[in-house]
């Protein structure tokens, strides 16, 4: 019998504001416990919430982004729960008037685009961290109050791949839009999926698990379709599949039980009556989507503009750094995907080499633009420039200094000399005009290599292409 | 609507999580017994599906929101003053997995 599966995504997004959802406590991560907390984040009697503005920004952005309809008054409840993560007894969340409803996100499937929608996004804060040990827990309140969006989706999702393109289309809309830093592996995005599967023609859903503790894209994927073949297994043979909350075990490649869920909790939502309800204006929200910082699908289209191709494009967005890094080096070139070339192999291998992010690196993007000049107008060839680069790069020294010191100088562009290297590179390789007259070009890059070889390097690879197709012609 | 029986009662209790001595559950009896009658009187109003219902008592929109602007935190020796028992600058409870 063969199965569909059935999966929607709840992701909770961390924002990254200055200050707390409903306090103005610092939002910053800290290494040092309980020191960002405001008395409301503590619960003490008589302190009362006040919305912060940039939150509601910030999700104003992303429901946007997601073309969602966007609620023009905020309205806040309580969800009640008793337990030590939540000081105050009850999480102030949007439970029955999200701020947006009714959304999709466009995300690629082998052999095109598919449209997951998206039922709600809803703001609220985040809980308590809480450090288990054998027989005690210990609890920090930095996190309490820090402001959350949660992003539900629809049961569109069918495999472990759509799901983590999924979280990954999330997650460029929540780093772009400036909201999140959108890190599954350091919490500040968090995915719990349920996953139900049922057999292909069959109407009824069948029973939903719960699964949690996600910790990276990759891991969404791997957790999904390890559960779809779970549960597969298990109606193949003849079992039931019982309601039940599973977490991730990275290590064992499989998800394990925590709980079986047995009555719904029943959270006694009620409208939270410290918070009255805020008008937004048609010109506040127009603002907050016009100010929105350029997103991810809208800066890959200019990229490729550029000439830059897919992978290079999704190399340098990975990162916001790395975009915003290219994007101040970009006027300093004269093509973009030269850049992107050292960006992407030069640098990076230097920042893997040595541990440190791009915020660390000292090489500014316009030096870098300098060194990727040499190469389109110096005369310089790519070799050469990597040479300069890496001397910049350990010596703080400049390029102009670095091609001095290393004794570097232009490119052959002479014809006459060139023609010469050219000429006998061909002469000592028959075969490969015999292979290009056979209509194999790749000999062509092989040629090229030969005569860089018995040049040094000095000669000028595109003149050296461009001759040898001249000369492939004659013979 | 909804019979409201100690039984009821125990089970929202439980629900929440609460423990409740028989005393408490007989006070909580009465009170809705008044409350009940109450809404019994709003029953007998024709109509009424034709409101939305009212969360605030009255209209009170607003359209204040705080700037973005973090302030002092509290001390942690302050933060941590009423905390019956701490350890490394934590507080610790008896633990609890849910």
């Amino acid at each position: 019998m063969n199965f569909e599966a059935i999966i929607g995504i709840e992701i909770h997004v961390q924002q990254k504001t200055k200050s707390k959802m409903f306090s103005a406590a610092p939002n910053g991560f800290s290494r040092d416990p309980n020191t960002q907390i405001a008395p409301l984040d503590m619960a003490y009697p008589g302190t009362m919430p006040v919305v912060n503005k940039q939150a509601v920004i910030n999700a104003i952005r992303v429901a946007n982004a997601l073309h969602m309809e966007i609620d023009h008054t905020l309205y806040f409840d309580r969800k009640n729960y008793f337990y030590s993560d939540l000081p105050k007894g009850f999480q102030i969340t949007q439970q029955a008037r999200p701020i947006g409803k009714n959304g999709y996100v466009m995300v690629a499937v082998p052999g095109g685009m598919k449209k997951i929608r998206i039922e709600r996004i809803h703001m609220e804060e985040d809980t308590c961290k809480q450090e288990h040990f054998m027989d005690y827990s210990l609890l920090d309140y930095n996190r309490a109050g820090v402001p959350l969006c949660e992003i539900v989706s629809m049961p569109d999702i069918a495999n472990g791949t759509e799901a983590r393109e999924y979280a990954e289309a999330i997650r460029n809309i929540v780093v772009y839009s400036g909201t999140s830093d959108g890190k599954m592996e350091e919490g500040s995005m968090r995915c719990d999926t349920n996953v139900s599967i049922r057999p292909y023609g069959q109407k009824a859903f069948g029973t939903k698990v719960e699964v949690k503790n996600i910790n990276s894209f990759k891991n969404v994927e791997l957790a999904i379709d390890y559960e779809i073949k779970r549960q597969s297994q298990l109606l193949l043979q003849g079992k039931k599949i019982q309601q039940e909350t599973r977490r991730w075990d990275e290590a064992s490649g499989r998800t394990v039980l925590m709980r079986v869920k047995t009555d719904a909790v029943d959270y006694k939502y009620f409208c939270e009556p410290n918070i009255t309800p805020i008008h937004m204006s048609d010109e506040f929200i127009q603002k907050a989507i016009e100010t929105c910082p350029e997103l991810y699908d809208s800066k890959k289209e200019r990229y490729l503009k550029m000439g830059l191709s897919e992978t290079d494009v999704e190399v340098i967005l990975a990162n916001p750094k790395t975009a915003a890094y290219f994007e101040e080096g970009v006027p300093f070139v004269q093509n973009a995907k030269n850049l992107a070339n050292f960006l992407i192999v030069e640098i990076n291998s230097y920042l893997n080499k040595n541990g440190i992010t791009i915020q660390e690196l000292e090489l500014s993007p316009k030096t870098l633009g300098e060194i990727v000049t040499m190469q389109e107008k110096g005369g310089l060839s790519h070799k050469q420039c990597v040479d300069i680069l890496n001397k910049v790069l350990e010596e703080g020294v400049s390029p102009e200094e670095a091609k001095k010191d290393l004794k570097i100088v232009a490119q052959v562009s002479d014809t006459d000399t060139i023609l010469k290297f050219v000429k006998e590179a061909l002469d000592n390789n028959p075969q490969s005009i015999a292979d290009f007259k056979a209509g194999n070009q790749r000999v062509l890059g092989f040629l090229v290599g030969q005569v860089m070889k018995a040049s040094h390097g000095k000669v000028n690879p595109a003149e050296v292409s461009r001759l040898l197709r001249e000369e492939l012609e004659k013979r | 609507m909804k019979k409201i029986t100690k039984e009821v009662l125990t089970d929202a209790a439980n629900r929440l999580l609460f423990t409740m001595s028989d005393e408490q559950y007989a006070k909580l009896e009465d009170e809705f017994k008044i409350l009940i009658k109450q809404m019994e009187k709003i029953g007998e109003i024709s109509d009424l599906d034709r409101y939305e219902p009212m969360t605030f008592p009255f209209d009170c929109t607003t359209t204040f929101m705080r700037e973005d602007v973090p302030e002092e935190p509290l001390p942690r020796e302050v933060a941590l003053k009423n905390a019956g028992s701490k350890q490394d600058e934590q507080i610790k409870l008896p633990k609890v997995v849910l």
